[in-house]
């Protein structure tokens, strides 16, 4: 193959397919690409970078209150969510190889894999975005499931505990006790307060050990007595960093599956060979990139609080 | 080795096909991928823009003409001073050299075709315009009044204007400018002629390359911040509303890691056209090369580092404000080392006085005071009295009028008859020099004393013993607009009667001179093979001399006939 083009740059590069004019051969052309989707992804770094580091002021101000809040997240459909995305990049990686290969039939197959994994994965976050609604845990008021008047159905009250699955809520349905669950204008709701409690005992018992930060002890308290509203606001803003960082991920899954479409499109068109496979190797850059993205998400997010269920501080 | 009529072929050869021949209908410039035809379409836009800036400017010094709140009422005052933010920064200051200068000329500069990725180009182009256009629809709505800086919580919570549309056409601007700058970083990479090594590069592209960067860094971080505020007032709930225990102090870190960056973005290109044109206009190999090129990086670096220093009374840990200070005095340096090096560069210098080096010897004065008052501001001790005052407002006009303002027009005349072909007359262009500079100044020095003596910044009244220093300003403003406005009227006449300009009319030895004025639109008919340094005057080089000192006579004489 190689060769093969090679004799036609005897009659100039503009037989090349693919090359742009301002180029003057392929190797300039990918050079160019590359080296332009590089930065784009470092502009993407810097784009989600803000949110890490709201998300580190945050959380190193009131680590009790996202531990908490963390530990409502389901962290079975999280790493599902995360196996999924792992696997949606192996057959990703594959695409790019059979793109190089010049097999067609490879490439639609694997594209068409990987956006179903990609589908797979919204419908996790939908799933799990469909159950914070429930539980009146979307932060933003109105947002919630209006309930007029119910009784102890499932809802936000207990800690999932280690058991690791869907059916976490229902376990705590059949042993807490029932509260009349009544959220008429769709707030965000709190009523884990198992933890803090613990913990502000804790601090009384030995004011001098270090327990609560400074912005816990200023932020959860009301007269010297935990205040839980000002503990659910603080709740509240972890689900909020919760919400805007997944949600501004998904959308960038949403980006990369009508990428893939436009892909699938060319690909089976049969337009990319060993000489022109660059579109497929940037869009698997992009690909890679959302998936890195939640490899940071899912620890910080699902993982963060369970240690302190476990006594660890 | 070029020879004289390589470099400069006769005028009177039968025009070619150009840039700007090539096609005449509106299809033909909007979905353009020439790197110059989008140059020109953003000169266009950001002049628009500058001239609505203006207005507002205008506005705010007929107010402070008289002491009483009478012309404005305070309301309308904070929503006009904002709009001139937000319009002069956001839509003039930062597209401004990168998006008209640098698309035209990098390409040409470094012997390619075109931008690396010339779609890309023509799309930051639109962003821009649907940046703007959200905008302007969000002033004809009614405008917002934050002040440029949309500080929380007043933005998220209190303010009852169009906050979120104004803050989406900012959004939207941003990827504008990182497009851009992420095109220029690949171009400088990929597209340099064969023998266009890094260090021959003219300082004009590596200032571009440091811009570019800050450009690719910064710009996503205020996009982010921009979004959040957006949430946050569109939800009711967020991270900076101290009311739930979140932090304000955070949007002022968010904002300002990118903001504060950005006004370099709004200084390092007018630094590399003055590297420009102080070495040109010598005729002079520029002093310090390799300094002048790496300071540009080095302000792109610590750049990031100062943030702080925006924040030194709003709450920040008094630690921090000790390690911003300190690095603000460290980001001076590589100024510091540019302006030593134009110095160095003038000193036995063939300099001569065309429009293009009045501006450039204007930016050395005025930029050695925006940057020194700016050290002023960097000190913890002295910027608690200065903070919030018309201090702060008069430093970052010397900076930024004086700076980069002044260093655009410079560069516009002076690459006029490339982009054109056509020259403009150099007497109403040296008058139009000076009325700039001396209403500037006359504008903005008053304002020193104001902000020492205590004037605060956003206020449409102040004490009546103010009221001369102000009327100087005002003043000062009206010589200013009236030298802003006259390179429209005798450029825009060059258009139309100007003398055809030639190839190469300042002599010089760069690549953009050795194509055809217009360029057509390849921008060389041949891939040029670089052979020689930059800035090399040498007569081997087919620059001679003589003839350029006959040229200097004769525009003397015309001067003197004019």
């Amino acid at each position: 193959m190689a060769t093969h083009v090679g004799e036609h740059n005897d009659h100039g590069h503009a037989h090349a397919p693919g090359l742009q004019h301002q180029f003057e051969d392929m190797k300039q052309q990918e050079e160019s690409v590359s080296i332009g989707m590089w930065m784009f992804l470092v502009q993407e770094i810097m784009f989600f970078g803000g949110l890490f580091t709201a998300y580190l002021v945050f959380r190193s101000k009131y680590p009790m209150a996202f531990a908490v809040g963390s530990n409502h997240l389901d962290a079975f459909w999280g790493g599902l969510n995360t196996l999924v995305l792992i696997v949606s990049s192996l057959t990703m990686a594959l695409t790019v190889y059979y793109a190089q290969k010049g097999n067609r039939n490879m490439q639609v197959i694997l594209i068409l894999l990987t956006m179903f994994f990609g589908a797979v994965f919204l419908g996790v976050k939908a799933i799990e975005y469909t159950d914070k609604w429930n539980h009146g845990t979307v932060p933003i008021t109105g947002l919630n499931k209006v309930v007029r008047e119910g009784h102890g159905d499932s809802h936000a009250s207990k800690p999932i505990e280690f058991s690791i699955g869907p059916k976490a809520y229902a376990a705590e349905a059949a042993g807490g006790e029932e509260h009349a669950y009544v959220n008429p204008r769709g707030e965000f709701q709190w009523n884990d307060y198992d933890l803090i409690e613990k913990k502000v005992a804790e601090q009384k018992a030995d004011p001098n050990a270090y327990i609560l930060t400074t912005d816990e002890k200023n932020g959860y308290f009301s007269y010297g007595e935990l205040d839980r509203d000002k503990f659910r606001d603080k709740v509240r803003i972890f689900y909020w960093i919760y919400f805007v960082m997944t949600g501004l991920h998904a959308l960038h899954m949403v980006v990369g599956l009508g990428l893939m479409t436009w892909l699938g499109w060319m690909a089976f068109r049969n337009t990319y060979s060993a000489e022109y496979y660059m579109p497929v190797e940037m869009s698997g850059l992009y690909w890679h990139f959302v998936d890195i993205v939640w490899i940071f998400l899912f620890p910080l997010l699902y993982l963060l609080g369970r240690h302190f269920i476990a006594g660890g501080h | 080795m070029q020879t004289q009529e390589a470099i400069r072929p006769s005028i009177t050869d039968k025009p070619r096909q150009n840039y700007l021949t090539n096609g005449y209908t509106i299809k033909s410039w909007l979905l353009t991928k020439d790197h110059k035809r989008i140059a020109i379409m953003y000169l266009i836009s950001v002049s628009a823009f500058f001239m609505m800036g203006g207005l507002y400017a205008a506005a705010i010094r007929l107010e402070l003409l008289t002491p009483a709140s009478d012309l404005l009422e305070s309301g309308t005052y904070n929503k006009v001073f904002t709009q001139h933010g937000i319009l002069m920064i956001f839509f003039f200051l930062i597209p401004s050299i990168p998006a008209v200068l640098g698309n035209f000329l990098i390409p040409l500069m470094i012997g390619a075709k075109d931008l690396a990725l010339p779609r890309i180009n023509l799309l930051s182009l639109y962003i821009y315009w649907i940046g703007g256009g959200l905008v302007l629809f969000a002033l004809m709505q009614g405008g917002v009044d934050t002040g440029w800086t949309f500080y929380a919580p007043y933005s998220t919570t209190f303010s009852n204007t169009y906050v979120m549309l104004v803050g989406l056409g900012i959004f939207v601007n941003g990827f504008s400018s990182i497009l851009t700058g992420l095109n220029f970083i690949v171009t400088i990479h990929t597209m340099r002629a064969p023998g266009m090594t890094w260090f021959r590069l003219p300082l004009f592209v590596w200032a571009h390359y440091a811009t570019s960067l800050v450009m690719i860094l910064g710009t996503p971080v205020i996009a982010i911040t921009i979004l959040l505020l957006a949430l946050e007032r569109a939800g009711g709930i967020g991270i900076f509303d101290p009311a739930i225990g979140g932090d304000p102090i955070l949007f002022q870190h968010l904002f300002w890691f990118y903001s504060h960056p950005a006004v370099y973005i709004m200084i390092l290109p007018g630094m590399g056209v003055i590297s420009e044109l102080i070495s040109n206009f010598s005729r002079k190999k520029i002093f310090g090369y390799e300094f002048i090129a790496f300071s540009s990086i080095a302000i792109a670096v610590f750049g990031f580092l100062v943030w702080g220093h925006h924040m030194f009374v709003s709450g920040q840990s008094m630690y921090a404000g000790l390690v911003f200070s300190f690095l603000t005095m460290v980001v001076a340096v590589p100024s510091a080392i540019k302006m030593f090096n134009w110095a160095a560069t003038l000193y036995k210098g063939s300099i001569s006085f065309d429009t293009p080096m009045l501006y450039a010897i204007g930016f050395l004065g005025l930029f050695l005071i925006g940057g020194l008052t700016g050290l002023f501001l960097g000190a913890m001790g002295l910027t608690v009295h200065l903070t919030d005052t018309y201090f702060v407002v008069a430093h970052f006009h010397y900076v930024m009028v004086g700076g980069q303002v002044i260093a655009y027009l410079g560069g516009i005349h002076y690459w006029w008859p490339k982009m054109t072909g056509k020259m403009y007359s150099e007497f109403w262009g040296k008058i139009s020099a000076m009325l700039v500079f001396i209403g500037f100044n006359l504008t903005f020095f008053p304002q020193f004393i104001l902000g020492y003596i205590g004037m605060p910044r956003r206020y449409a009244s102040y004490p009546e013993e103010m009221q001369v220093l102000n009327i100087f300003s005002t003043a000062g403003a009206s010589v200013l607009g009236v030298g802003l406005v006259m390179p429209l009227i005798y450029l825009g006449k060059s258009l139309i009667n100007g003398k055809p300009a030639g190839d190469n009319p300042w002599m010089l030895p760069g690549l953009e001179w050795r194509t055809q004025s217009p360029p057509p639109t390849e921008n060389f008919d041949v891939m040029p093979v670089v052979t020689w340094e930059a800035y090399e005057f040498g007569e081997e080089n087919g620059l001679d001399l003589e003839a350029a000192r006959r040229r200097d006579r004769e525009m003397a004489s015309d001067f003197q006939k004019n």
